[in-house]
Formats: C-alpha cells, sequence, structure tokens
C-alpha cells in the first residue's frame, strides 16, 4: 500500500495559490523572457562557454550567458565566497518576491517560509574545491560556500527570512520535493507564506559525473524520440510565492497548487524500473491529493531527460496512469536538465500553461518510442488548460509529480 | 507530536547493540570516529562499494525497519552526505583531466544516496526525502516527519540523521577555523578556551508515529533559529519552554550541544541562564564530535536516558537534587547561525 495523504484532521484546507514566480535559465533572465523563447520555439542549448572543459565541444549545454562577474554586479552581491549558484538563485528569488509583492516586513516575518534546492550548491568552483579539500593551508575564500545549504543561507540573511528555512537534495527532483515541502508547511500552519524552489549552475562535476554514466547527448537532446542519445545539462533557478486563498486578497494568483505525490521507485541507484513503479505512483498520488481523475489533466510537463532509460519508462508509467495520455512537452529540450532547478523551472512553465491557456512543444522530436508510440506536443497552442501535471523524478528513485489547477 | 518506538545509533561510542555510553571513547588527532559494527544484512559486494555515511546510516536504519513493518517513508537529515565519495569523483575529474571515469564515487556522492539506498534494499516505494540545510539538516527533516505523523497518525515513518568526517570535509572546515589547531582530547574538551572544536560523525535513526502505544519516548516539540544573536535564542528558547510545558511539568534535564568552542560560549550561558536550580545541565559533544547533525545524536541519547534513567557523570556540567529525568529539553548550535530547541518526555 503506497503512502497517501489522508486528512485525518477533519479541518478544511487553505487553497495555496502562485502569487509570485521568477526564473532564469538558458532562454530568458525573467519569467517573461522565458515565455517568449517557448512561444518562439527557441532553444537555448548550445556550446559550452563558461568554464574550460574536455567536453565543452562534444556535449552542448544549456547555459545562462551572463558572466559570474556580472551577476554580482547586477546583484550588487559583493561578499566573498558567493557562488554561481547562488547568484542564479538571487536572481529568480528577487524576481519573484518583487512579482508576489512581498515587503521586508512579511519576509522577515515567523510565518515566512524559504524552502530551497540545489544538488550542486558551490561545487561549481571546482579547482577551488579541489584545494581546499586537499590542503591543510591557504584556505580560499569559499570555504562555507561549498555545500547545499550555503545557497538558502546566504539569502535568508541577505532578506532577514524569519520563518523556517530548508534546503532538500533529492537529486533532479529537488525543487519538486521544495515546492512540495513548502505547500504542506502552509497546511500545517507552520507557515503562511512560502518561497518555494531550486536552482543549480552547470559545473564540471555534474558534466563529468553524467558523462561517466554515459547519458550525455553529444548532440541537441530529443526527449521522446526514438533515436535520443541522452541529455545535455542546463542551469538556471525558479523560485514561486505560495500563498493561502485567505491572504490574497485582491491580488490576482496565476494558479493554484492542488496535488503532489512522492515515491521512491527503489529499484537502481540510477535508473528508473522498466515499467515506471515510482514515476506511476507518484503521478497517481497527486491526482489522489489534487481529488481529480486522469482524464482531468490537460497536459503534462514531462520530466522527458532524453535518456533511453527516462523516457521509455516515464511513457509507460503515463500510459498506465492516463490510458491514453493528455498533451505533453518536455521542455528539456529548450533549457537542458537544470537538475535541482528542473522542478521549480518546469513548475513555472506550467503555471503559465494555465494563467496564460497555452502549450508549448518539445523540440528535437522525429519519431515516437517503438515499445510505446507517445508523440509529445509539436506546436505551440492556445487551449483550455485547467490542470497541468509536472513530472521530475531523480538519482536513487526520487519520483515527485505536482497539480497545478486553475485558480 | 511525535512517539518514537525504537532507536538505533552508530556514533563514535559504543551505541549500537550492546550500549555503554557510561564509558567514553577517546577523540583520535582531534577526530571522534564512528565506531562501525559488524554489518548484518548488507551483501558484502554492496558493503564494499559504500561510502562511509551510507554504510553508517544504513547500517543503522535497516535494524529499525527489519523489526516492524514497512515504514511509510523514509526522511533523511544530512548536511553532506557522501563527502568522501565526492571528492574522489573531483579528484578523479581533475587529476585525470577529466578522462575516461567510473561513475560509481558520482552516484554514491549525491546526499539522497542514504534515503535511496535504504528504499531500495527494503523495496520501499513511500515517501523519501533528504534534507540537507547545514546544521538544520535533521531538524527540517524532523518537521516533515511531524507534519507525516499529524497527517496520518497511525503511519510510521523512519526518521534519521547521518554525517561523515572525510579527509576532505575535515580540510574545509578545519581551514576555515572550525576544528581545533591545538591537539585536544575530548575529555578536557570543555576547559580549552580557544576557538573551534573536534570534528565528529555519526548516524542516528528513529521509528516515529503519531501513536503512543509502545512508544520509549516523546518528541512534544522542536523549533528552529536563524540568527547570531545570543538574546534573540534565550528570548525564544523561554518561550518555547513555557508554551510547551504545562503548569506542573518542569525540565529535569537540560542537554546542550557545547562544543569547547569559546566563540559559542555566550549562547550556551545565555541559555543555561533560562532552567531554574533543579534542572541538571549536561553535554554531549565530547562523545559525538562537532558535525551539522549532531542533534540527531542529543535526540538519541536522550531517548536513551528517558528509559534507562541512568546519566553517565560524564555528561554532567551542572547536577541538581533531581533523580527522576522526565522531561528533557535539548539545546543546539551550529557554527553560530543555526540553532534548534527539542522537548523530549518520557512515555
Amino acid at each position: 500500500m503506497p503512502y497517501f495523504f489522508i486528512h485525518t484532521q477533519e479541518k478544511k484546507l487553505s487553497k495555496i495559490f502562485v502569487t509570485g514566480m521568477g526564473a532564469i535559465s538558458a532562454i530568458g533572465n525573467s519569467v517573461a523572457e522565458n515565455r517568449t523563447a517557448l512561444i518562439e520555439e527557441k532553444s537555448g542549448i548550445g556550446k559550452l562557454t563558461l568554464f574550460a572543459s574536455a567536453y565543452a565541444d562534444k556535449r552542448p549545454c544549456g547555459e545562462i550567458k551572463i558572466s559570474t562577474t556580472s551577476l554580482k554586479e547586477k546583484l550588487s552581491a559583493h561578499e566573498p565566497g558567493v557562488t554561481r549558484t547562488t547568484l542564479l538563485a538571487l536572481h529568480a528569488f528577487e524576481e519573484a518576491i518583487f512579482d508576489s509583492g512581498l515587503n521586508a516586513e512579511e519576509l522577515g516575518a515567523p510565518d515566512t517560509a524559504f524552502i530551497n534546492a540545489t544538488t550542486v550548491g558551490g561545487m561549481c568552483l571546482t579547482d577551488e574545491l579541489y584545494h581546499d579539500a586537499n590542503k591543510t593551508e591557504d584556505g580560499s575564500p569559499y570555504l562555507s560556500s561549498y555545500d547545499c545549504g550555503s545557497v538558502a543561507l546566504y539569502i535568508r540573511d541577505r532578506y532577514k527570512i524569519g520563518g523556517i528555512v530548508n534546503t532538500i537534495n533529492t537529486a533532479c527532483s529537488s525543487s519538486a520535493n521544495a515546492i512540495m515541502y513548502g505547500a504542506r508547511l502552509i497546511h500545517h500552519g507552520l507557515a503562511k507564506r512560502v518561497i518555494v524552489g531550486g536552482t543549480d549552475s552547470l559545473a564540471k562535476f555534474t558534466i563529468n559525473g553524467f558523462n561517466a554514466l554515459h547519458i550525455l547527448s553529444p548532440e541537441l537532446c530529443a526527449p521522446f524520440d526514438k533515436d535520443r542519445k541522452g541529455l545535455n545539462l542546463g542551469e538556471g533557478a525558479a523560485y514561486l510565492v505560495l500563498e493561502r486563498e485567505q491572504d490574497i486578497h485582491n491580488r490576482q494568483p496565476y494558479a493554484q497548487l492542488t496535488g503532489y505525490g512522492n515515491t521512491n521507485d527503489a529499484f537502481h541507484p540510477s535508473s528508473i524500473s522498466e515499467q515506471g513503479d515510482g514515476p506511476f505512483l507518484a503521478m497517481q498520488q497527486a491526482l489522489h491529493v489534487a481529488k481529480i481523475a486522469a482524464d482531468k489533466i490537460d497536459s503534462i510537463n514531462a520530466h522527458g531527460t532524453g535518456t533511453e532509460n527516462n523516457d521509455e519508462t516515464e511513457s509507460r508509467a503515463m500510459l498506465r496512469v492516463f490510458g491514453s495520455p493528455p498533451a505533453f512537452a518536455s521542455t528539456k529540450s529548450y533549457i537542458g536538465h537544470t537538475l535541482g532547478a528542473a522542478g521549480a523551472i518546469e513548475a513555472v512553465y506550467s503555471v503559465l500553461n494555465i494563467y496564460r491557456q497555452e502549450i508549448y512543444p518539445s523540440l528535437q522530436f522525429k519519431e515516437p518510442i517503438q515499445s510505446t508510440l507517445l508523440e509529445p506536443v509539436l506546436n505551440y497552442k492556445k487551449m483550455q488548460v485547467n490542470h497541468v501535471m509536472s513530472n521530475s523524478f531523480g538519482f536513487g528513485g526520487n519520483c515527485t509529480s505536482l497539480i497545478f489547477s486553475k485558480a | 507530536m511525535l512517539y518514537i518506538h525504537r532507536t538505533a545509533c552508530i556514533s563514535p561510542q559504543q551505541s549500537f547493540g550492546e550500549v555503554d555510553i557510561e564509558r567514553l571513547n577517546e577523540s583520535v588527532e582531534n577526530k571522534l570516529h564512528a565506531v562501525e559494527p559488524k554489518y548484518e544484512g548488507i551483501p558484502p559486494g554492496l558493503l564494499r562499494r559504500m561510502g562511509k555515511a551510507v554504510r553508517i546510516g544504513v547500517g543503522a536504519a535497516l535494524p529499525l525497519i527489519k523489526q516492524s513493518h514497512m515504514p511509510d517513508g523514509i526522511i533523511i537529515g544530512t548536511a553532506n552526505g557522501g563527502m568522501e565519495d565526492c571528492i574522489k569523483f573531483l579528484n578523479q575529474i581533475i587529476e585525470y583531466e577529466e578522462g575516461m571515469l567510473t561513475p560509481g564515487n558520482f552516484v554514491q556522492s549525491t546526499p539522497n544516496a542514504i534515503a535511496s539506498q535504504v528504499s531500495l534494499m527494503t523495496a520501499n516505494k513511500n515517501y523519501n526525502i533528504t534534507h540537507v540545510h547545514r546544521g538544520l539538516a535533521f531538524e527540517n527533516a524532523i518537521i516533515d516527519a511531524l507534519m507525516h505523523v499529524r497527517e496520518n497518525p497511525s503511519h510510521s515513518y523512519l526518521l534519521g540523521a547521518v554525517d561523515e568526517i572525510s579527509a576532505y570535509n575535515y580540510n574545509i572546515d578545519y581551514l576555515d577555523g572550525w576544528y581545533k589547531r591545538e591537539s585536544v582530547s575530548n575529555k578536557t574538551l570543555y576547559t580549552t578556551n580557544s576557538p573551534a572544536s573536534l570534528a565528529g560523525e555519526g548516524a542516528a535513526m528513529f521509528l516515529v508515529s503519531g501513536k503512543p502505544e509502545n512508544a520509549i519516548a516523546k518528541l512534544s516539540a522542536m523549533h528552529t533559529i536563524h540568527t547570531g544573536d545570543e538574546d534573540l535564542v534565550r528570548e525564544q528558547l523561554k518561550n518555547f519552554v513555557a508554551n510547551n510545558l504545562t503548569g506542573n511539568q518542569q525540565i529535569d534535564l537540560f542537554i546542550t550541544g557545547e562544543n569547547g568552542d569559546n566563540r559559542l560560549q555566550k549562547y550556551y550561558d545565555a541559555c543555561e541562564d533560562i532552567v531554574s536550580t533543579d534542572t541538571t545541565i549536561a553535554r554531549f559533544k565530547h562523545m559525538s564530535g562537532e558535525f551539522p547533525t549532531a542533534s540527531a545524536l542529543a535526540l538519541w541519547i536522550a531517548c536513551w536516558l528517558v528509559q534507562h534513567q541512568q546519566l553517565p557523570s560524564h555528561m554532567i556540567k551542572k547536577s541538581s537534587n533531581q533523580n527522576q529525568t522526565e522531561q528533557i529539553l535539548i539545546y543546539n548550535n551550529y557554527k553560530g547561525t543555526q540553532h534548534s530547541f527539542m522537548l523530549v518526555s518520557k512515555i
């Protein structure tokens, strides 16, 4: 019997609304720029130029074309030890809080929580970390910046966030879990408003890690295509402000967060089971929490990394849940796999699906996988979107699905 | 309210199997290394590939799961996870100039490897998460578990924390001034009057639910703060105690995370200030060493004490005429910026 969210307390749960969003990725430095690229079907994946790597010409990446120095300038973040991962987070965080109109007093209130996710943290500083971990003299300015917690701690100090602050790392599903945790804090009265999301920057560490697993594509990734050759890594950050229905007054929310499910595939450290048990259970659970039938989902932002294993098992799991799956696409074909940021960036895109009543196509798809024959959405279109599911599955079998609905 | 039903702990002290915390194992070269048991139930081939964090985490978790039905969730706190594997992989990247690398260390290095390995080995497809918020990673795992048992009181959850000393994170924290420069024994940790502490590691696991039947202890409340202000910590601790104790209850034992770092002493002095002379004050960092999830070891010790009512003399900082230990308050602090309070009671 899988875990289910059973409301034993009969108290009616508050509706949770998305009231602010911020995003930065290879296709844009704001939510609006990201949306424009999605509509125009412009991929941001290309040659790695940020740092020297043996794979710069061989493995395309979704990098953000702003140097770390320019980000520091732009954000007035000159403290020694601030990393690119933190700067990307700060960029998206500021857009989100400005968008929702949260003021300093609200940020500092004990019922404002900040839940971050990251898998790379300060490990983007490969050379500094190599030095500091292997030597016992001449420490770099980054000694307190390598761990995952360093990002949230910097933002907490900068904005004096008064409530619960946390960092989650469940590999590629990290920020989907940050969103779920934040929503549950609100349901339990442990926070009134939460800022939730994630960040990751490109790093030699992850490029070499995924390359060693033979799942980095030498070409632009082609999610759900029969001849897909793997994933492209990307970088980015996104945050959403979630608030209770009774607190938003006259402001127009973007969407409602209605469902979430977290399961483990319990099959293999770095691949998903053939029938996609973990993804199947996560989607099923999210529907159960949202209290809607599978056929109410209008579109799915798939995990769709472009690897042999993910796309086939995710397809099987979608077939198991939906019979005939609704419109689905992988926006990783625009920005690459942004790891700890992926769940949050894709949550922003899912919320845009609802708020703008439109869906974005998958790029590079030509022919369907033989065993499942599923075709993603191939053209931008306006359509009625009431419920969107967003999938995030990670190493270690960590699977999370979210559902956003029309407010 | 979290009811704790079973516990297991692999620490630098004799805390696993035949527990003996009266005897104090000594630190070696400013480090308190975990005493690793003979791991049963882990296939040798798999055990060899596990880094220490995964090994002690899985090693402490499996006995709890074996004794009960399938937990409805696995909730782990770890600041760094498999740091040793992480830097081993990093070193390969640099030393082989991004040549052909084997992915083993990379896969083991992700902090979620502990929770996911437990799921994998026990075929557990339920809720699974890893909190990594440095000195409050375990506390956020507690908040997660508290929400789960409120949602489903009859469900049970594996809650725990793990962190390891690797040569690498030792170097990083040493350079950053968190481990003592001079040679110090844990037996004299509290009299050093110098900055920094001793390195430590460990894994503590708890099987928790919302049901009091057959529980060994109760975690009645938990609170976290991010601040550098000792007065704010004292105020919040005072409120925490006032809000969570009823009229005739009192704190019998106050366990603090005092760690021999004279820069952090002001926090412990401020907090000790709020308890009465009827409260015994005790410390535990000489047993565990300092690491981001050391508060999980304090919780394990508190569970042991309410059950066995024997406070080792080496833990006592200030004794009182209290001979019953029913209510335990824990205050921990990581690097002077992340603070937590826990209230543990006898059933």
